[in-house]
C-alpha cells in the first residue's frame, strides 16, 4: 500500500466539540446595556406609584417590574436566585465604584461641593 | 440472615465468632425439664469475665467492634444477662457468689449500650458494625424498659446499694466502681434512641423518651438521681458528671411550657394546636382552590404576557388568568434552573447531643417528669450545678469537653422550668382567688448557684472560646443559658423580696457592666452563616432579650457606666512610626506594652443609642432575615421577635435603607399576600401587615426623592451612601446629647 508512508495522513482527525459557554450573570453582563443602565432609565419612566393606601399594590408593582427586568437580563435564574446573585457581584470594586458614581450623579451639586 | 450480605463477605473473623459464642453457649440456659428457669452453667462467672476480657483486648485494644457484634447477633443481652440478673434478684442477695455474677453481667451490659458515635478514628469496620450494634442497642432498650419482665432498673440499682451506703470516706474503689458503672448504665439507656435513618422495627413508642422517663420514676431512678445530687459535694462528688449527662439526656428538647400544664390545659392547648394546624391546612386548600382550574386539566388555555419592546411570553393555564401577580409567578416557578447551593457542611456535631428538636411526651411522663423536675429544683438543682462547674472549670480528668455544653444546655433548662413554675403557682393563686399576701413569696435562692459572679465569668469565657472556635453547638447552648439568666434576674428585680430584689440589681449591674459582653453580642449577630435554626433562634432571641433589657435597664440608671477598652490607636501610631527603627527585641517588648495597655479598660457612661446602632447594621439585619423566612413555621413569640427588631431598625433607628432590598421586600410581601402567606386570624399578622405596609410606604417616597435607590434596592448597601440615601445628606458627627 503505497500511500500509507508514515506520513500519518490516513488517520482520522478527531475533532473535539467545545460545549457551548454557558451564559453567566456576572459584572459584565450586570453593567452592559440591558442591564443596570436598563434598570436606571425604565424605572424613573415606566414605575408610578399610587401612594398611600395602595403599599401592597405598589409593592406588586415593583416587584413585577424587577422580575420582568431580571426575566431579561438572565432568563435562565427564577426570581430569588438571580436577586442573591447581583447582589452578591455588589460587593465587587468595580460595582462598588460605579453604584457610588451613580448616587453623585444624581446629588445636587451644592451638596456635595461642601 | 448472613447470605444476604452476599456469599463470601464475613463481617466477623470467623475465629473470633467461634470462640464468642463458645463463652455464651457456656453461661448457662433454659433447663428442659422446667423451661421457664434459667440455668447457670458451672464456670459462669468465668465466661463473664472471659467475655469482657474479649471485649477489652480485642475490640479496645484493636479499635474494632468485632466481639460486640457477635454478642448482638448471640442475642447475649436478652437470652442470658437478663435471666442471671432475674435468678439473683431472686435470690436476694443470698450468696457472694451470685452477687459476683451479677455484678459482672452489668459490667457487660454497661459497654454494649455504650453510645455508639462516628467520629474521627472510625474504621471501615466501624462503619460496617455501628449500624447493627444501633439497632441492637434499641432491641436491648425495649427490653430494659419492658414492664413484663423483671424490674431490671431497679435490680440494678440494688447492685449499687451496698455501696451507697457507706459513707465516702471508706468506700473503696471497688465501691466507687460499682457506684460509677451503675450510674453509666443509666446514662446509657437515657442516651439510645432509635436512629432514624435505619428502619425502626417494632413499636417506636416501647423505647420513646416517654417510656424512659416512665421506667425512671416506676423504678426509683429518679429517686436515685435526687439522693446523689442533694448529697453530691459530700458523698458523690465523682459522679457530678454522669449524672448531669443522664439529665441532660432526659430534658433535651422537652418543652417546658407543655410540661407544666395540668391535664387541661394540655388538653387545651393540644386543641388549640390541632386546631391551628387544622386551619393551616384549611388556608393552604383554600389557596389553592383560589387558583385550582375550573375545567378539566386538558382545557388547554394559554395566554401571552406583553412586556417592552413588543416582546412577549407565554404562559400556559387557566389559573394564570387570574392576574398579574399569578401569572408572573407561574412564569418564575416554570424556570427549571437552580442556583446551585453551596454544599452543606458535613461535620455536624454529634446526633447524641441534638437538643434542638422537640421532643413530644405522653401525659403520664409529663406527670412524673414535672415531679422528678419539682423535687430536683427544691433539693438537687444548687448542689450539682455548683459542683459541675468547678470541676469544669478545674478540668478534671472525669470531664469531658462535651460536658459543657450539657452543662449549660442543662441549666438554661431548668431555669426555665424554675420561671414556669413559679408562674404556674402564681396563676392558680389569683384563681383560687387568695390574696397574695397570704402565701408567702418564694425566694430565688432555689436557683441561686448559678446567677454568682463565678458562673458569669465562666459562661462569659466559654462564649467567647466556642465563638472563637467556631464551636456553634457549644455556643448555642451558652445563649439559651445566657438568655435563661437574663430573664431570671428580670424576674428576680420584680420579685417582692427585698434581698432577691438586691441581688437582681447588683447582677444585672454586673453583666451589662462588661464593655465585652455588648461586643461579643453584635460580633455573633454578625457572623451568623449557616448555622442551622436552632442556632438561629438561640441568637435571634438572645438578641432580643439583651436588647430590651439593657434599653430598660439604662433608662432606670441614667448614669450608668460600662467598662471599656481603651483606645489606643494613637499610641499604635506611634509604635508603627518608630517601631521599623528600633530591633526586634525592643519591638516585641513594645508591642507588649501595647497589649498592656489595650488590656487596661476604662469606665465610661453609657448610650444605648450608641449601642443600638451596632445592631443596625447589613448583617445584623440579614441574619433576623434569615429567621424570618422560616415564617410559616415560627410561633407567635419568634413572630414578635423579628417584628420588633425590624421595627427598631426602620423606625427607632431611621435606618429603614437596611431593609431596602428587593430579597426582603418580596419576602415581606409573600408573608403578608402569598402566595405561603402567614395565617391571617393570628394577631400577631395584623402587626406585620402594618410594619410592612409602613415599610412600604416609606420605602416608596425614598423612592420617588432619591431615584438613585432603584439601583441600590438591589444590593446591600454601602456604609459611606447608606445615609445618603436614608437622610439625604452625609452623616454628621454623632451628637451624645
Amino acid at each position: 500500500n503505497g500511500s500509507g508512508l508514515g506520513l500519518g495522513l490516513d488517520e482520522e482527525v478527531k475533532i473535539i466539540k467545545k460545549r457551548q459557554p454557558v451564559a453567566k450573570l456576572d459584572e459584565t453582563k450586570l453593567l452592559s446595556q440591558a442591564g443596570i443602565p436598563k434598570l436606571r432609565f425604565k424605572a424613573q419612566r415606566k414605575l408610578h406609584f399610587k401612594g398611600k393606601g395602595h403599599e401592597f399594590s405598589d409593592a406588586a408593582r415593583l416587584l413585577n417590574f424587577y422580575q420582568l427586568w431580571l426575566d431579561d437580563l438572565f432568563p435562565r435564574a427564577k426570581f430569588a436566585d438571580g436577586l442573591a446573585m447581583i447582589e452578591k457581584l455588589g460587593h465587587s470594586k468595580r460595582l462598588r465604584t460605579m453604584r457610588r458614581e451613580w448616587i453623585e450623579e444624581e446629588r445636587p451639586k451644592t451638596q456635595s461641593a461642601d | 440472615d448472613e447470605t444476604a450480605f452476599g456469599e463470601g463477605v464475613e463481617p466477623v473473623d470467623l475465629e473470633v465468632r467461634a470462640h464468642v459464642y463458645s463463652l455464651v453457649t457456656a453461661l448457662g440456659g433454659f433447663n428442659g425439664e422446667d423451661a421457664d428457669k434459667y440455668v447457670l452453667g458451672d464456670d459462669a462467672l468465668a465466661c463473664l469475665r472471659d467475655i469482657k476480657r474479649w471485649l477489652r483486648l480485642y475490640d479496645q485494644k484493636n479499635n474494632r467492634m468485632d466481639v460486640a457484634r457477635c454478642l448482638g447477633e448471640a442475642n447475649v443481652i436478652n437470652g442470658d444477662l437478663l435471666p442471671i440478673l432475674a435468678v439473683w434478684s431472686e435470690n436476694e442477695r443470698k450468696s457472694k457468689h451470685l452477687f459476683r455474677i451479677a455484678m459482672a453481667c452489668l459490667e457487660l451490659l454497661v459497654p454494649l449500650t455504650w453510645p455508639l458515635e462516628i467520629h474521627g478514628e472510625t474504621t471501615v469496620n466501624h462503619h460496617r458494625h455501628i449500624p447493627y450494634l444501633q439497632q441492637a442497642q434499641v432491641s436491648y432498650k425495649r427490653r430494659f424498659l419492658s414492664r413484663s419482665s423483671l424490674d431490671l432498673l431497679r435490680t440494678i440499682i440494688r447492685i449499687g446499694l451496698p455501696s451507697m451506703a457507706i459513707p465516702r470516706s471508706e468506700r473503696t474503689g471497688r465501691d466507687e466502681g460499682i457506684l460509677r458503672i451503675m450510674l453509666y448504665f443509666f446514662r446509657n439507656v437515657a442516651v439510645i434512641t432509635p436512629n432514624a435513618r435505619l428502619a425502626a422495627e417494632g413499636e417506636e413508642e416501647e423505647t420513646s423518651r416517654s417510656a424512659t422517663i416512665n421506667a425512671f420514676q416506676d423504678q426509683d431512678v429518679f429517686a436515685l438521681l435526687l439522693t446523689m445530687c442533694s448529697n453530691i459535694s459530700d458523698d458523690f462528688n465523682m459522679f457530678d458528671v454522669i449524672i448531669l449527662e443522664t439529665l441532660f439526656h432526659i430534658v433535651k428538647g422537652v418543652n417546658v411550657d407543655k410540661l407544666f400544664m395540668d391535664d387541661s390545659q394540655r388538653t387545651a392547648k393540644r386543641t388549640d394546636e390541632l386546631d391551628g394546624l387544622l386551619r393551616k391546612e384549611e388556608s393552604l386548600r383554600k389557596e389553592y382552590a383560589k387558583g385550582a382550574p375550573t375545567r378539566h386539566g386538558r382545557f388547554g388555555t394559554m395566554i401571552w404576557v406583553k412586556r417592552d419592546d413588543a416582546k412577549v411570553s407565554t404562559v400556559s393555564g387557566q389559573n394564570v388568568l387570574k392576574d398579574g401577580q399569578t401569572t408572573l409567578h407561574k412564569m418564575d416557578q416554570s424556570k427549571k434552573w437552580n442556583k446551585p447551593q453551596p454544599r452543606r457542611r458535613q461535620d455536624h456535631p454529634s446526633i447524641k447531643n441534638d437538643f434542638s428538636t422537640p421532643v413530644h411526651l405522653n401525659s403520664e411522663a409529663s406527670e412524673n417528669l414535672r415531679k422528678f423536675v419539682e423535687e430536683f429544683l427544691d433539693s438537687g438543682f444548687n448542689p450539682l450545678f455548683t459542683n459541675i462547674r468547678k470541676a469544669i472549670e478545674r478540668e478534671a480528668d472525669r470531664v469531658l469537653d462535651e460536658n459543657s455544653l450539657h452543662y449549660f444546655y442543662t441549666v438554661a433548662w431548668f431555669l426555665e422550668a424554675e420561671r414556669t413554675r413559679r408562674f404556674r403557682k402564681r396563676q392558680r393563686r389569683s384563681q383560687d382567688g387568695k390574696p397574695a399576701k397570704e402565701t408567702e413569696p418564694d425566694s430565688f435562692g432555689l436557683v441561686a448557684s448559678v446567677l454568682n459572679q463565678e458562673t458569669f465569668v465562666f459562661l462569659n469565657r466559654s462564649m467567647q472560646w466556642s465563638f472563637d472556635n467556631k464551636d456553634w453547638e457549644g455556643l448555642n447552648a451558652e445563649m439559651r443559658c445566657f438568655t435563661q439568666i437574663l430573664l431570671t434576674v428580670q424576674e428576680m428585680a420584680l420579685s417582692p423580696l427585698d434581698e432577691d430584689q438586691e441581688i437582681a440589681e447588683n447582677t444585672q449591674n454586673r453583666i451589662f457592666y462588661e464593655g465585652t459582653t455588648h461586643d461579643r453580642m453584635a460580633a455573633i449577630m454578625h457572623r451568623y452563616k449557616d448555622q442551622g435554626f436552632g442556632y438561629l433562634d438561640a441568637c435571634t432571641e438572645l438578641c432580643h432579650v439583651f436588647l430590651r433589657m439593657l434599653e430598660r435597664y439604662s433608662k432606670e440608671n441614667a448614669d450608668m457606666q460600662v467598662k471599656a477598652k481603651r483606645r489606643t490607636r494613637r499610641k499604635n501610631k506611634q509604635a508603627e512610626a518608630t517601631g521599623d527603627e528600633n530591633n526586634e527585641e525592643d519591638h516585641a517588648s513594645e508591642e507588649e506594652d501595647h497589649a498592656e495597655a489595650e488590656r487596661v479598660s476604662k469606665e465610661r457612661k453609657f448610650d444605648f443609642r450608641k449601642f443600638e446602632q451596632k445592631f443596625c447594621t447589613q448583617a445584623c439585619v440579614d441574619t433576623f432575615v434569615s429567621f424570618t423566612k422560616f415564617y410559616g413555621e415560627l410561633t407567635e413569640e419568634q413572630l414578635k421577635r423579628a417584628h420588633r427588631y425590624f421595627y427598631r431598625v426602620a423606625f427607632k433607628n431611621e435606618k429603614s435603607v437596611l431593609l431596602f432590598r428587593v430579597d426582603i421586600i418580596n419576602l415581606f410581601y409573600r408573608m403578608i399576600k402569598g402566595p405561603g402567606a402567614m395565617d391571617s386570624s393570628q394577631p400577631i399578622f395584623r402587626e406585620w401587615e402594618e410594619l410592612v405596609r409602613q415599610i412600604i410606604r416609606r420605602l416608596m417616597k425614598k423612592l420617588e426623592q432619591r431615584p438613585a435607590l432603584f439601583v441600590e434596592l438591589l444590593f446591600s448597601k454601602i456604609n459611606s451612601t447608606a445615609s445618603y440615601l436614608e437622610y439625604g445628606h452625609e452623616r454628621q458627627t454623632v451628637s451624645t446629647a
